[in-house]
């Protein structure tokens, strides 16, 4: 059977302009706005089997959206060459092609047609296309009216009910709330057991683990890893962790290494509520007064977590150029399953004067099968005495309830 | 041309839409396909031929409406599918179809207010003085090339459009200079020797062709006809090459 998807030796270029492109100075060879190349993707060799799956992961500016639209054939590879089987693949991303004038109900059909299904059977699909959306109330709405929720709601329940035989899902799992985000994971589950192939990419990556068994990290365009998923995470949170140009000259102290103990191995994995210990290695390169640090956590999307402030008691000490010290911070990680990241900041006497903030490692915790969110209070659910607490034997069980078709 | 065809559910289905939302807010809907061109035909049948006074040797009246229904659908069209590209760009970047699809929507769309304005210029021409003649059979390829012309024009025009977004407001200008160097308010006889020259224009021969079905034959209609003819067939294989080469590049440049 020939692959879903395959890129051979791919290559996107853009062209920066340096300037607005206006129509006389383009006529006029001598006036031509200048312009520099970017490579979006570059030379990137990826085959998908029919019915496989495969996650993508990167920082932003990757390459992951140029790959994803490479592959739905919107765009056109530089250099090299996208062969793709079968229905024409949506790609499903935050604000799908919608009118904004025309109410759910014609913009289900409008997307449904381009993604290749008749009238007749979006006719036939459409209630099961509204109620996955849960916008029963909303289908005769101009969609303009609509949250940007409802938005990836409609646009992802539209795609998954047009049968495409490549399915191509780019960050909708960061707008729907935690209840549809797990209802589009289940449906993912269900698409891959009838064989369609996913390209997902996705920042959470609790959603990676669940749907993917091989997954690639792109870097600056590149391929930087292909293959098991776990030690592809590891890979992208070294890359995410890779210490930054910190350090600028003349800054009064510099951040000379940063250790993490606690957690497995160099991929920064922890256990809900395992204990972390986070040591980072400062030089003074002024005299600094009464220093006090500052340790944040926060969630990949920027949102703080906490923030611990050492002790505001003063007089201390005072630290001269050159010595070296240890900023050794712990805590648990009390956290639903998900990536975060470590701050450490030493400010000085004046609490909000940061002398130096070290953006430091992103710690990933297992995900708790049950909870989401940023919290994990460890929460049991309890009706007429039942335990009904979700914990992997049900997880277990629910698995194969969707792999097993019929 | 082969996923063009494939694509025509599409296409459809979209200028259903374009039809349908345009005119969904307002209360007297469809209506306004049809009216916004008859007063139209209406006011400049009243100011040239009452207060300008152009020399005619035809009904003034039947002449202007028929000028106006051709010139009305292909600056309408021309208008807006210009930029149709352009502002469907939030279509194409999720899912393939031909962008050329994008700019021939309009074209479909506004028949349905180019279909009711002929059948308002068959009933209205015979009340204002022109003659039941079989010539009025020409409207059938009269129309014909009135469309494909604007579907030429409007492939060329959105693609371009994508590269210098400028072409958007140089057509706006452009239509306004344009109808006045058609013979739609006045004949070309009304410029005595300088009225040869509009035969160059393409729209020349269209508004000719519908002239001519109305009032029947007057004096070298064929020149400006076979202009038109051949600029249609340059601007269709323009158009068709462009959207075939740079169809899937346009999107990086929205």
């Amino acid at each position: 059977m020939s692959p879903a998807i395959e890129l051979h030796r791919v290559s996107k270029r853009y062209w920066k302009l340096e300037e607005r492109a206006m129509l006389l100075r383009s006529v006029l060879p001598f006036a031509r706005p200048r312009r520099s190349a970017i490579y979006a993707v570059r030379d990137l060799d990826l085959t998908l089997g029919q019915g496989q799956t495969v996650g993508i992961i990167g920082r932003n500016g990757a390459g992951k959206t140029t790959l994803l639209r490479l592959m739905a054939g919107v765009t056109q590879p530089t250099e090299g060459v996208v062969r793709i089987a079968g229905r024409v693949a949506p790609l499903i991303s935050v604000g799908v092609g919608f009118h904004q004038e025309m109410s759910g109900r014609e913009n289900v059909y409008v997307n449904g047609m381009l993604l290749g299904l008749s009238a007749k059977e979006v006719r036939r699909r459409f209630d099961e296309i509204v109620a996955f959306a849960e916008l029963e109330d909303f289908i005769d709405t101009p969609v303009k009216f609509y949250s940007s929720g409802m938005f990836m709601r409609l646009g992802f329940s539209v795609a998954v009910h047009a049968d495409p035989s490549v399915l191509l899902v780019d960050e909708v799992l960061a707008v729907g709330d935690m209840s549809f985000q797990a209802k589009c994971l289940e449906r993912m589950r269900t698409l891959q057991s009838e064989g369609t192939s996913i390209v997902l990419v996705s920042h959470i990556m609790s959603a990676i683990r669940l749907i993917c068994p091989r997954v690639c990290v792109l870097q600056d365009g590149k391929l930087l890893f292909d293959g098991d998923p776990e030690a592809a995470i590891g890979e992208y949170y070294k890359v995410l962790s890779a210490p930054d140009e910190t350090g600028l000259p003349g800054a009064p102290i510099t951040v000379m290494a940063r250790t993490l103990l606690g957690v497995e191995g160099d991929r920064y994995y922890v256990e809900p509520d395992g204990e972390v210990e986070i040591v980072t290695r400062v030089r003074f390169e002024q005299p600094v007064e009464d220093p006090h640090v500052k340790f944040q956590i926060l969630t990949e999307g920027g949102l703080l977590v906490s923030t611990t402030q050492s002790v505001l008691r003063r007089p201390w000490r005072r630290f001269e150029p050159g010595d070296e010290v240890d900023v050794r911070v712990r805590f648990r990680a009390r956290f639903a399953g998900g990536s975060y990241r470590l701050v450490t900041i030493v400010t000085g006497a004046n609490v909000d004067d940061h002398l130096v903030r070290d953006e430091g490692p992103v710690l990933y915790v297992e995900p708790r099968v049950g909870t989401w969110g940023i919290v994990d209070p460890v929460a049991t659910i309890e009706v007429d005495g039942e335990d009904r607490t979700w914990n992997e034997s049900l997880m277990l069980q629910g698995r194969d309830a969707t792999d097993s078709p019929g | 041309m082969q996923s063009l065809w494939d694509h025509r559910a599409v296409l459809w289905i979209l200028a259903r839409k374009d039809f349908q939302v345009r005119y969904k807010r307002a209360s007297l809907g469809v209506l306004w396909a049809v009216a916004v061109p008859l007063l139209q035909a209406a006011v400049l049948a009243v100011v040239f031929s009452r207060i300008v006074r152009v020399p005619t040797r035809v009904p003034y009246g039947p002449f202007v409406f028929a000028g106006t229904v051709a010139w009305s659908y292909f600056a309408g069209v021309a208008g807006t599918s210009v930029s149709a590209i352009v502002d469907g760009a939030s279509l194409t970047d999720k899912v393939w179809f031909p962008r050329a699809i994008l700019a021939i929507v309009p074209c479909i769309a506004n028949l349905v207010g180019f279909g009711i304005s002929v059948v308002a210029l068959l009933v209205i021409a015979p009340l204002l003085g022109s003659a039941v003649t079989p010539w009025l059979l020409v409207l059938l390829p009269a129309s014909a090339l009135l469309f494909v012309f604007t579907v030429a024009l409007a492939l060329v025009l959105s693609a371009l459009d994508v590269y210098f977004r400028d072409v958007k407001y140089l057509t706006g200008a452009a239509l306004l200079v344009w109808m006045y160097a058609t013979p739609v308010v006045y004949p070309q006889s009304a410029l005595r020797g300088l009225g040869r020259w509009l035969d160059l224009n393409p729209v020349t021969g269209i508004a000719d062709l519908f002239h001519l079905a109305v009032l029947g034959p007057f004096e070298a209609w064929h020149r400006a006809v076979l202009v038109t003819v051949v600029t249609t067939v340059a601007l269709l294989v323009a158009g068709i090459e462009a959207h075939r080469r740079l169809d899937r590049l346009f999107v990086d440049l929205l």
